[in-house]
């Protein structure tokens, strides 16, 4: 099975992204890499980074979107980006799976143009995961599932449907969750709570046969973590995304301060830190490697930007496993029985 | 070889050089439960490295060369790896193997695990031994000190390194005082000739290539006897059906695929080796009435991954400059392997 990279645009630049995948074909004999990008800058850094070549193929493409670049835009312009190029030849079966660490839009954009979406399905769905107070599946994962995050701003009755099933499925094989709970998420839990295409898409969802649809969840059940895959519009995912980030944020911002403030306070707070750094690795976001761009015939992993090569290397084997399982198929099978 | 040959010989013009454990052989012996399971394996257990049997036969099928085999191995292995060897179908000219029973008897410790001083001067007499001209190609592994050593000896045949070099080499890689006089005598005797022409490292352990960037690009680092054969084959001294040969045989034993023999070839155009003529070559003899490849996968497919994996490159990188070696400065890649991890 081969994965394809794009090495470029990341905040850590291409040597993090070929560390990680390098070490992919060591320690996974069915995994070969594709690095797509700068040519002389891939073999700058596999020249001192333990690899096996026989599993290493690289594919040169001359440009790249920045993160700070207009996604649109920018593929219009640089017809030879790494990402786009990627995604072709993921499209061309050069490769199974895409992981990319650069820019979120030009990602989905690149797929979107590239690859085709799921019978059943009408617009995909970007899916992240969150830790949370309880944990989900057979591997006792401490993160729940959220989608939609960003790609479908405006997402219908029946794109929420298919988030729910394509959410389910992803839950299924990545974490091991044979039956995961599914929720849409609303402003109450009554079912009629909710803008009219979340009152529809909850009457739908509960007639989905192989679907465990627990309904609505507000806002305080994400980081609970009562729902294992949670169902919102691509708007209302970003503002909560965005408003979890910030609330961490500030969390260590008051910390810093307490710190700084009183010895008591710092004592205190020298005193959890061994439960602080516990829960760091419990919850440590690089060991699922990236977010998944759930609802197209090839999978497309976005990797945080700031990954470093252990994020890198787990979203290639969370590729691998998403292949190897068949997921597209998963989804559409799902989507037929609804 | 033919009864001709064999009443009157023909002078070797080219000189292929092995070592065995990591190189010939899939061996380990990391720990001490490996090194004794390795010692009591009999011939039919050991498992060559793919593709290295192969290589050996092609080369020595134009019977004008050599192979001589360098081992760390012990003297009392012989048996067992002469009995290997034949069932691999390779025809040997000269196994040298390690005296460690009469180190031991000497209270010569050091050289139990030293390499610089065992390989070094066995190198030196056999080259002593062999036509002035002829050339020789040598291969090791990235376990030991062989991209060190083999370096050393290709550039004091070549006289690229001078005697107050040498010996201050030999002294920092702790080798007896005898066994320098021993290696200095050698040196005398032979001719000046720039003689090595490659030295094939075995990945075993896979190094990073630019590891060994520091010994110039005589030294090619490979990481399947494809490759070698690949690079062999633009030094003349294999042709494309026998490079052909080669990996069918990975391919039938070995697990190979196309996409890994292909990715091979990608990474060696990668590092700046001349692969465009190979390529072309190969091309054509699979082209032509050759049904070796038909029996693995139809000849288009093989084109078509090899084609694809040129174009996805763009343009040709330079080759790598030729450099002269600074031992001084490497001396800690001869000290065995132990010692170094110590150091790092």
């Amino acid at each position: 099975m081969t994965i394809a990279f794009d090495v470029m645009g990341s905040d850590h630049g291409p040597e993090e992204i070929i560390r990680g995948a390098a070490q992919l074909t060591l320690d996974t004999p069915h995994i070969h890499a594709l690095f797509v990008g700068d040519r002389s800058l891939i073999d700058h850094a596999l020249r001192s980074i333990r690899h096996n070549a026989e599993r290493v193929v690289v594919h040169h493409a001359a440009q790249f979107v920045a993160m700070h670049e207009k996604p649109a835009a920018a593929l219009d312009e640089k017809r030879d980006a790494s990402v786009l190029v990627a995604a072709q030849l993921v499209a061309a079966g050069e490769a199974e799976a895409l992981v990319s660490a650069g820019n979120t839009g030009a990602g989905v954009l690149a797929c979107a143009r590239t690859f085709k979406l799921i019978p059943g399905v009408k617009r995909a769905a970007l899916a992240t995961v969150y830790p949370t107070q309880s944990p989900h599946g057979e591997k006792d994962d401490p993160f729940s599932l959220i989608l939609d995050v960003g790609a479908t701003v405006d997402a219908s009755a029946d794109d929420l449907v298919a988030f729910a099933i394509m959410g389910a499925a992803y839950s299924r094989i990545i974490s091991r969750n044979l039956n995961p709970s599914v929720a849409l998420l609303s402003n109450g839990t009554e079912a009629q709570k909710g803008p009219p295409r979340v009152v529809e898409a909850n009457a739908r969802l509960q007639h989905v046969t192989g679907l465990r649809f627990i309904g609505n969840v507000e806002g305080v059940d994400i980081p609970k973590g009562t729902a294992d895959v949670v169902v919102c519009d691509g708007f209302v995912g970003n503002v909560c995304l965005k408003m979890l980030e910030g609330v961490h944020e500030t969390v260590m911002a008051l910390a810093k301060y307490a710190y700084k403030e009183k010895l008591l306070w710092r004592a205190g707070l020298a005193m959890l830190s061994g439960g602080f750094e516990r829960i760091k690795e419990v919850t440590d976001w690089e060991q699922y490697g990236g977010a998944p761009i759930l609802g197209f015939d090839r999978i497309f992993i976005k990797a945080h930007g700031k990954s470093k090569s252990r994020a890198i290397m787990n979203a290639g084997k969370v590729a691998a496993k998403a292949v190897a399982n068949d997921l597209a198929r998963s989804i559409q099978e799902g989507l037929k029985a609804s | 070889m033919s009864l001709v040959d064999r009443i009157d010989p023909v002078p070797p013009s080219r000189i292929y050089r092995w070592d065995l454990d990591k190189t010939y052989l899939q061996t380990d012996f990391d720990s001490l439960r490996q090194l004794v399971r390795t010692a009591l394996q009999k011939a039919t257990e050991k498992k060559a490295v793919p593709g290295a049997a192969a290589l050996i036969r092609e080369l020595k099928a134009r019977g004008d060369s050599r192979l001589c085999i360098v081992s760390g191995s012990p003297t009392q292995m012989r048996a067992v790896l002469s009995e290997k060897l034949k069932l691999d179908g390779v025809e040997f000219d000269e196994l040298v193997l390690k005296d460690n029973v009469s180190n031991l008897l000497r209270g010569r410790f050091k050289a139990l695990r030293g390499q610089v001083g065992y390989k070094l001067p066995v190198l030196l007499e056999s080259r002593a031994r062999a036509p002035a001209a002829s050339t020789e190609v040598l291969f090791g592994d990235d376990a030991e000190a062989d991209a060190f050593i083999y370096s050393l000896y290709a550039d004091m045949v070549a006289r690229r390194v001078n005697e107050p070099v040498v010996h201050r080499v030999l002294e920092a890689s702790e080798v007896y005082p005898d066994d320098i006089t021993r290696i200095m005598r050698q040196w005398e005797k032979i001719p000046q000739a720039d003689a090595v022409q490659r030295i094939f490292i075995n990945l075993d352990r896979l190094t990073p290539p630019a590891f060994f960037s520091k010994y110039g690009p005589r030294v090619v680092p490979i990481f399947n006897y494809f490759q070698a054969a690949l690079v062999l084959m633009a030094d003349k001294h294999l042709t494309a059906t026998q490079v052909a040969k080669i990996s069918v045989e990975m391919i039938q034993t070995a697990g190979y695929n196309l996409l890994t023999l292909s990715n091979s070839f990608q990474d060696l155009m990668r590092r700046g080796l001349p692969m465009a003529e190979v390529a072309h070559a190969l091309t054509e003899a699979l082209s032509g009435p050759q049904a070796l490849f038909n029996s693995v996968r139809p000849v288009p497919d093989i084109l078509a991954a090899f084609t694809k994996r040129i174009a996805a490159l763009g343009a040709t990188p330079a080759p790598p400059e030729a450099r002269d070696v600074d031992y001084l400065s490497l001396i800690d890649d001869a000290r065995p392997r132990d010692k170094k991890a110590k150091k790092r």
